[in-house]
C-alpha cells in the first residue's frame, strides 16, 4: 500500500507539469468569492481570473490605458450619464448568455445596495452613482449624481464585476427575487464570465480554477490552476522546493536569497501599489497636541527601515502619492520627512513628559509589520519618546484608547481618490472611527479634489490636503512594501504594473509554462 | 455498576452544558467580530448595518437563549465569514484531525509501552537511563521546532517527504511524528512508573516465588495490573491532544483539521464556528473521558462491585 | 534472567556508582549553571537585549563568514545580540515557569485538598471543573483570555498557571482519598483530631513526593506551552525576549539564519531535560515505597 502510494505520487509529478497545470501555495486562501463585497488583500488575489469588468485596463502598463472588456464602447451622453454598448458573444460559466439585464443587476446590487456587506463597500467608492438602466439587450446607461472625473477608473473596479442575474437569484428562496441568502450562497458558488471557472472552492483552504472554453476573449493558457493555503513560511518555501507547488505567494525579503540560491527557482517582486502606514489618533487625550504627532512622525527614519527590512527595494514616498496615479502623481510635494532634531525640539515645546505611547500591530498580517513596529519604537526612543509595541489581532482603529498603529492604504484604483481619498475622506472610515477630525475647510478642499473636472485644480486641491496632513498629522506612509512571489524557473509569471495589489493574473499573455 | 454508569453519564451531560455556557460567555466577552474580520475602515452606518445583519445587536440573554434553542434542535447557525452552516464547516474538518490523532496514538502506543516496560525493568542500568533520556527529549522540544526541523531536513534538503496536506500515507509521516513526541514522552514515563509501582508489590513476589518465568511475571502480572493507570493516562492524553495539541502541527503541514479552524475562528471571532467547534471537540473529549471512566471501572474490581 | 532480578531487586551496592547517578549529578550541575546564568544575566550579557542595530541584522555566530565582531552567537532579525537575548530570555522564561507552576500548585492543590477532605457536592463540583478544564481546548482558552485581557506578563502567568491546575487537583484529591481510607487516620479521627490537623499532619507529608514530581513536570510543560503560545503570537510580547518567543518568532529564519532559533531551542532542551531528570531523581528519593526496596 505504502509503496503503491509512493509510486503514484512520484508518477503524477511529471504528468502534471506537461498538462499546463499549476499549483499555487498561498499564505492565505479566501473564505469566499464575491467581488462585490470583498476588498481585502486576500480576496483581491482571486477575482481577475473568473470575473470581468465592463471596461478593463491594459495591465501591462503603469499608466491607465482603458480597453474594451464586456463593454465594447462607451461614451458620455450627458455630463452625468454614460452609455455603454455590450459585447454580444459573452456567456457565463454555466452557458447562459450575458445581457444588459445581468449588467444592470450587477451594477445596481452595488449602486442601490440593500445587502449590508455591499452597502459598506459601495458607499466609500461608488457613492456618486445612482443607478444603471437597460436601454436594450446590449446597451446600458449608468447615471451619476454629479459630474464624474473618474468614469473609466470607477467602472473598472473589482466591486462591479459582472455576475449572472438568473443564476444568482435562483440560488436560494424565491428564484425571481434577489435575497440576502442568494448573495451569501453566491459567495460559495461564484460564477462570472472570465477565462477560468471556479471548479472547487474549499473556504480558507483551496481554490481550483479550470479553463473556461466559452470565454469571449483569448482562451486561457492553463488547463487548471489550484491554489492551496500554506500558512507557514518554512512549509511554503519547502513545498516550492520539493515541487509540490509551482508558485508561492508572500515571500518576505529575508527569504529571497534562500530561493535565489536554488538554480531551479526564482523570485518576482514589485513595490506593491499600497502603503504600509502608521496612523495616529488625533483624539487621544494625550496626543491632541499636533506637535507630539509631528514628532512621532519625524522621528522615524523610513529609509533606514527600507534598507534594513526591505533590502532597499521598498519605495519611501515624500507624500501620499504613487506613480500609478499618472497626471495626479505629485512626488514634488514633501509632506513627510525624517528629522530627529526637529522631533526633539517639538517634544520639548509641547512639554512631552515621557508618557508611554503604544504602537499596535497584528502579529503577522503585514509583511515585516512586527519588525517595523519594534524598529519604530526604538527610533522613537532615540528622540526621547517612550514607545511600546502592542501586539493584538483585532482591529483597534476605532478604539478611543488607540494611540498609534500600523495599517495599509491600498490603491483600490489608480487615482489619489482610490488610496488617500477613500481612507481620509470627510465622514469617511477614519473620521467615523473617531481618530480623525475634519472641518468645513478640509471638506471643501476634499470636494475640489474629488470632483473638479480640471486636472490642475485637482492637483492643487490635493496639495492643500497634504499641507493639512503635514500640519496636523494623522498618517505617515512608511513605504510601498516590496512583495515577492517565488516560482520554478519554468514558470513565466510576474505581477503586472497595472493591477491593484496582489492580483494573481493567469489570463492569456500573463503566464506561460516552459515545456522543459 | 449501573449507578456508576448513570453517574458517569450525568456528569458528562452536565459538563457539556457547562462548557456550552462558558464558551458562549467567553466568546461574547472577547470582542466584536466586526472589529476583527471586517474591521478596517468601516463607516459608522456601515458598522451598524453589519451589526444588525449579523444579529449582534440583541441582548446577550436573547442571543444565549437563541443559541440554546438552536443547539437543542441541532441548528448551530451560519459562520460569519463564509456563511455556511457551522455543522458543515466543522464536520469536514473532523475526519482529517481524527486520522492524524489515531495515527499518533497508534505510533505512541507502539513505542511507549515497550519502552516503558524496559525502563522499569532495567531501572538501575544504562538501558533504563537511555530509554528515559530518549523519552525526555519528546518533552523537551516544542512540537513546532521538531516539525519545522523535520521539514527542513527531510523535505527541503533530502526531498524525501511531501509537506502539504493529507492525501497520501507519505503525508502522514512527519505530522504524526511531530504530534507524537510529547505523547511518547508522557506515556513512556507513566508506563515506567506504573510498572515500578506494580513490580514492587507482594503479589509479584508471590508470582515469582511460584516459579513463573520472569517474562511472564513482568508482562502478565506486571503490565496487566499497570494497565489500569496506563489506560487512564492514554485517555487523558488523547483528550488533551484532541483538544489543542494539533493546532500547531495542522498549521505547519497545511492539514485541513479542526485545530487550525478553531484558532482562526477565535482570532477573527467567528462566534458560531468557535462555539460549535468547541462543543464538538468537548463532546469528543467528554465521551472519551466517560469511556475511560467505564474502562477504568471494568478494570478495577472495587468500582465494578459498587463500593465507590 | 539474573540481570532482570538484579534490576528489580538490586543489591545495595548497585545504588551508588551507576550511570544513572552520573546523569543525575550532571543534571544537578546543569541546573545550577542555568540558574546562575538566569539570575546573573544582566552581568553576563555583553549587550542590552533590546538594543537594535538595523545595519547588522542576521549576522552569524563567531567563526562564520560575515560574523559581526562582539556578537558571539550572532544577531537576530533586528540586529540584536542573540546571546544577550537568550540569557535574558532564560531569565524571563524561568520566572514565568516558576510563577505559573506555583500558581497551578496553589490553585489545584487547594481545590484538590478541599475536594478530597470534604467529599460530597464540593468534590463533585471540583471534579466537574477538572473535567471541563480537560475538555475545553486550552489553546483556545488562552487565545480568548489573552484577547479579552490583553497580553501582559501578569495575564500570561495567570494563563500558564491555569493551564496545569487540574493535574495537581487530581493528584491531591486521589492521594487524600487514599490516605483517608487508611486505618491510622480512622484512629486519629476517633482520637479527636479535626480535619485541618489531619490535613497538615497526615496528608501533606504523603503528598510531597507526587507534588514535587508534578511540579517539575509542570515547569517543563509551561516552558513548552509558552513557546507554543509564542508560535500563535500570544506569548511574551516583543521586543521582550523569552526562550519561547525567540523560537516562536524566529522560526521563519530557520532555513536562512538558524542560529536565532538554535540557541534558545537548545536552552529550552537543556532546561526541560534538567528539570525532568531532577524530577525523577526527587521521585526516586522521596517516594517511601521505592526507597524501601
Amino acid at each position: 500500500m505504502f509503496r503503491l502510494m509512493l509510486t503514484t505520487t512520484l508518477a503524477m509529478l511529471p504528468l502534471a507539469a506537461g498538462a499546463q497545470e499549476i499549483t499555487v501555495g498561498a499564505a492565505n486562501v479566501t473564505p469566499f468569492l464575491d467581488p462585490g463585497r470583498d476588498h481585502s488583500n486576500v480576496g483581491s488575489q482571486f477575482y481577475y481570473n473568473s470575473f470581468d469588468t465592463l471596461i478593463n485596463r491594459d495591465h501591462s502598463k503603469l499608466e491607465s490605458k482603458w480597453v474594451p472588456a464586456l463593454a465594447t464602447s462607451w461614451e458620455l451622453i450627458e455630463p452625468t450619464v454614460m452609455e455603454l454598448t455590450l459585447r454580444e458573444d459573452v456567456i457565463f460559466h454555466n452557458g447562459d448568455p450575458m445581457t444588459a439585464d445581468d449588467v444592470v443587476f450587477s451594477l445596481n446590487r452595488m449602486f442601490q445596495a440593500t445587502f449590508p456587506p455591499y452597502v459598506v463597500r459601495a458607499k466609500d467608492r461608488l457613492g456618486n452613482f445612482t443607478e444603471a438602466e437597460k436601454v436594450d439587450d446590449y446597451t446600458v446607461r449608468i447615471h451619476a449624481a454629479r459630474e464624474e472625473p473618474l468614469w473609466e477608473t470607477l467602472i473598472s473596479l473589482q466591486q462591479i464585476m459582472i455576475i449572472p442575474e438568473v443564476y444568482t437569484k435562483a440560488l436560494t428562496g424565491d428564484p425571481e427575487l434577489a435575497e440576502d441568502g442568494d448573495y451569501e450562497a453566491f459567495a460559495l458558488a461564484p460564477m462570472g464570465t472570465g477565462p477560468y471557472r471556479v471548479a472547487d472552492l474549499q473556504p480558507g483552504e483551496k481554490l481550483v480554477w479550470e479553463r473556461f472554453n466559452g470565454f469571449w476573449g483569448e482562451i486561457a493558457p492553463l488547463e487548471r490552476a489550484t491554489v492551496v493555503q500554506i500558512a507557514e513560511t518554512a512549509s511554503r518555501v519547502t513545498a516550492l522546493k520539493t515541487g509540490e507547488v509551482d508558485i508561492i505567494t508572500n515571500v518576505a525579503p529575508d527569504q529571497i536569497s534562500l530561493i535565489e540560491r536554488d538554480p531551479n527557482l526564482k523570485t518576482e517582486g514589485t513595490a506593491t501599489a499600497l502603503f504600509h502606514v502608521m496612523i495616529m489618533n488625533q483624539n487621544h487625550p494625550k496626543l491632541q497636541d499636533p506637535r507630539i504627532r509631528q514628532a512621532m512622525s519625524l522621528a522615524i527614519d523610513r529609509d533606514a527601515l527600507n534598507e534594513a527590512l526591505w533590502l532597499g527595494k521598498a519605495v519611501v514616498p515624500s507624500t501620499h502619492t504613487m506613480e500609478e496615479m499618472g497626471a495626479l502623481h505629485q512626488p514634488e510635494l514633501t509632506t513627510f520627512e525624517y528629522d530627529p532634531e526637529r522631533a526633539k525640539a517639538l517634544l520639548e515645546e509641547a512639554g512631552y513628559d515621557g508618557f508611554e505611547i503604544t504602537y499596535d500591530t497584528a502579529a503577522t498580517y503585514y509583511t515585516n509589520g512586527l519588525l517595523a513596529a519594534q524598529a519604530i519604537t526604538e527610533m522613537w526612543s532615540a528622540v526621547g519618546i517612550n514607545g511600546r509595541v502592542n501586539v493584538q489581532d483585532q482591529w483597534s482603529g476605532d478604539d478611543p484608547e488607540m494611540m498609534a498603529r500600523n495599517w495599509s492604504n491600498p490603491m483600490y484604483f489608480s487615482d489619489p481618490f482610490g488610496s488617500f481619498g477613500v481612507m481620509w475622506a470627510p465622514e469617511g472610515p477614519s473620521e467615523s472611527e473617531g481618530r480623525f477630525n475634519t472641518d468645513a475647510e478640509y471638506a471643501e478642499k476634499w470636494e475640489r479634489f474629488r470632483f473638479s473636472t480640471d486636472i490642475d485644480a485637482r492637483k492643487a486641491a490635493y496639495a492643500e490636503l497634504m499641507e493639512e496632513m503635514k500640519a496636523d498629522p494623522v498618517v505617515l506612509p512608511l513605504y510601498r512594501p516590496f512583495e515577492s512571489w517565488a516560482m520554478k524557473r519554468s514558470v513565466n509569471w510576474a505581477p503586472m504594473p497595472g493591477h491593484i495589489p496582489y492580483v494573481l493574473d493567469f489570463r492569456a499573455g500573463s503566464i506561460s509554462l516552459a515545456d522543459s | 455498576m449501573i449507578p456508576y454508569l448513570a453517574r458517569v453519564l450525568v456528569k458528562a451531560v452536565v459538563t457539556l452544558f457547562a462548557i456550552m455556557t462558558v464558551t458562549f460567555i467567553a466568546t461574547r466577552f472577547s470582542g466584536n467580530p466586526i472589529d476583527t474580520f471586517l474591521g478596517e475602515g468601516l463607516t459608522t452606518e456601515g458598522r451598524q448595518a453589519l451589526i444588525d445583519y449579523f444579529q449582534l445587536d440583541q441582548s446577550l440573554w436573547q442571543q444565549y437563549l437563541a443559541f440554546l434553542r438552536g443547539a437543542l434542535s441541532g441548528e448551530f447557525g451560519l459562520s460569519f465569514v463564509d456563511r455556511r452552516p457551522v455543522t458543515e464547516v466543522v464536520a469536514e474538518r473532523l475526519w482529517p484531525s481524527a486520522q492524524l490523532l489515531l495515527a499518533s496514538i497508534g505510533l505512541t502506543i507502539a513505542i511507549s509501552l515497550p519502552l516503558g516496560v524496559l525502563a522499569a525493568v532495567y531501572r538501575k542500568s544504562w538501558i533504563g537511563s537511555a530509554v528515559m533520556v530518549v523519552a525526555f527529549a519528546g518533552y523537551a522540544v516544542p512540537a513546532f521546532v521538531l516539525a519545522i526541523g523535520m521539514i527542513l531536513i527531510f523535505s527541503y534538503w533530502l526531498d524525501w517527504l511531501p509537506v502539504v496536506g493529507s492525501s497520501t500515507a507519505l503525508h502522514f509521516i512527519m505530522p504524526t511524528i511531530a504530534m507524537s513526541g510529547v505523547l511518547v514522552a508522557a506515556l513512556t514515563r507513566f508506563t515506567r512508573n506504573a510498572m515500578l509501582d506494580v513490580l514492587g508489590q507482594d503479589f509479584i513476589r508471590t508470582a515469582r516465588a511460584k516459579g513463573l518465568g520472569e517474562m511472564r511475571v513482568v508482562l502478565r502480572h506486571g503490565l496487566g495490573n499497570a494497565a489500569i493507570t496506563v489506560i487512564s493516562v492514554i485517555g487523558l492524553q488523547i483528550a488533551g491532544l484532541a483538544a489543542a495539541g494539533s493546532v500547531v502541527i495542522e498549521s505547519i503541514f497545511s492539514w485541513p483539521g479542526i485545530g487550525q479552524l478553531l484558532v482562526n475562528a477565535a482570532i477573527i471571532r467567528d462566534y458560531p464556528v468557535l462555539q460549535f467547534g468547541v462543543i464538538a471537540v468537548a463532546f469528543a473529549v467528554v465521551a472519551i473521558n466517560a469511556l475511560t471512566d467505564i474502562a477504568y471501572a471494568l478494570a478495577d474490581p472495587r468500582i465494578r462491585l459498587g463500593q465507590n | 534472567m539474573a540481570n532482570l532480578t538484579d534490576a528489580i531487586l538490586p543489591r545495595p551496592s548497585n545504588r551508588t556508582g551507576n550511570d544513572r547517578n552520573i546523569i543525575q549529578k550532571a543534571a544537578i550541575l546543569l541546573a545550577v549553571l542555568l540558574a546562575v546564568a538566569a539570575i546573573f544575566a544582566p552581568l553576563l550579557t555583553p549587550f542590552d537585549s533590546l538594543e537594535q542595530s538595523l545595519l547588522s541584522r542576521l549576522r552569524p555566530p563567531l567563526g562564520f563568514e560575515r560574523h559581526a565582531p562582539g556578537h558571539l552567537l550572532g544577531t537576530d532579525e533586528l540586529g540584536r545580540d542573540v546571546l544577550s537575548r537568550a540569557l535574558y530570555g532564560l531569565r524571563l522564561t524561568l520566572a514565568l515557569a516558576f510563577a505559573g507552576a506555583v500558581l497551578g500548585l496553589l490553585l489545584g492543590g487547594l481545590l484538590g485538598l478541599v475536594a478530597g477532605l470534604r467529599r460530597g457536592w464540593v468534590e463533585d463540583l471540583v471534579m466537574a471543573l477538572v473535567d471541563m478544564q480537560i475538555a475545553i481546548p486550552f489553546t483556545l482558552v488562552a487565545l480568548l483570555v489573552l484577547a479579552v485581557m490583553g497580553s501582559s506578563l501578569t495575564v500570561l502567568v495567570l494563563v500558564l498557571g491555569i493551564a496545569g491546575w487540574e493535574q495537581y487537583a487530581r493528584i491531591v484529591r486521589g492521594e487524600v482519598r487514599r490516605i483517608a481510607a487508611q486505618p491510622f487516620l480512622e484512629a486519629a479521627r476517633t482520637a479527636g483530631s479535626g480535619p485541618l490537623y489531619t490535613a497538615c499532619y497526615h496528608v501533606l507529608p504523603n503528598l510531597i513526593s507526587p507534588l514535587v514530581v508534578q511540579f517539575t513536570l509542570a515547569l517543563s510543560n509551561i516552558v513548552i506551552l509558552e513557546s507554543t503560545l509564542s508560535f500563535l503570537g500570544l506569548g511574551v510580547q516583543p521586543p521582550q525576549p523569552s526562550l519561547g518567543s525567540m523560537v516562536g518568532l524566529g522560526r521563519d529564519y530557520m532555513p536562512t539564519a538558524p542560529w536565532i532559533v538554535l540557541t534558545p531551542a537548545l536552552l529550552i532542551l537543556l532546561l526541560t531535560f534538567t528539570v525532568q531528570i531532577l524530577g525523577d531523581w526527587l521521585r526516586d528519593h522521596t517516594d517511601v515505597r521505592l526507597r524501601d526496596r
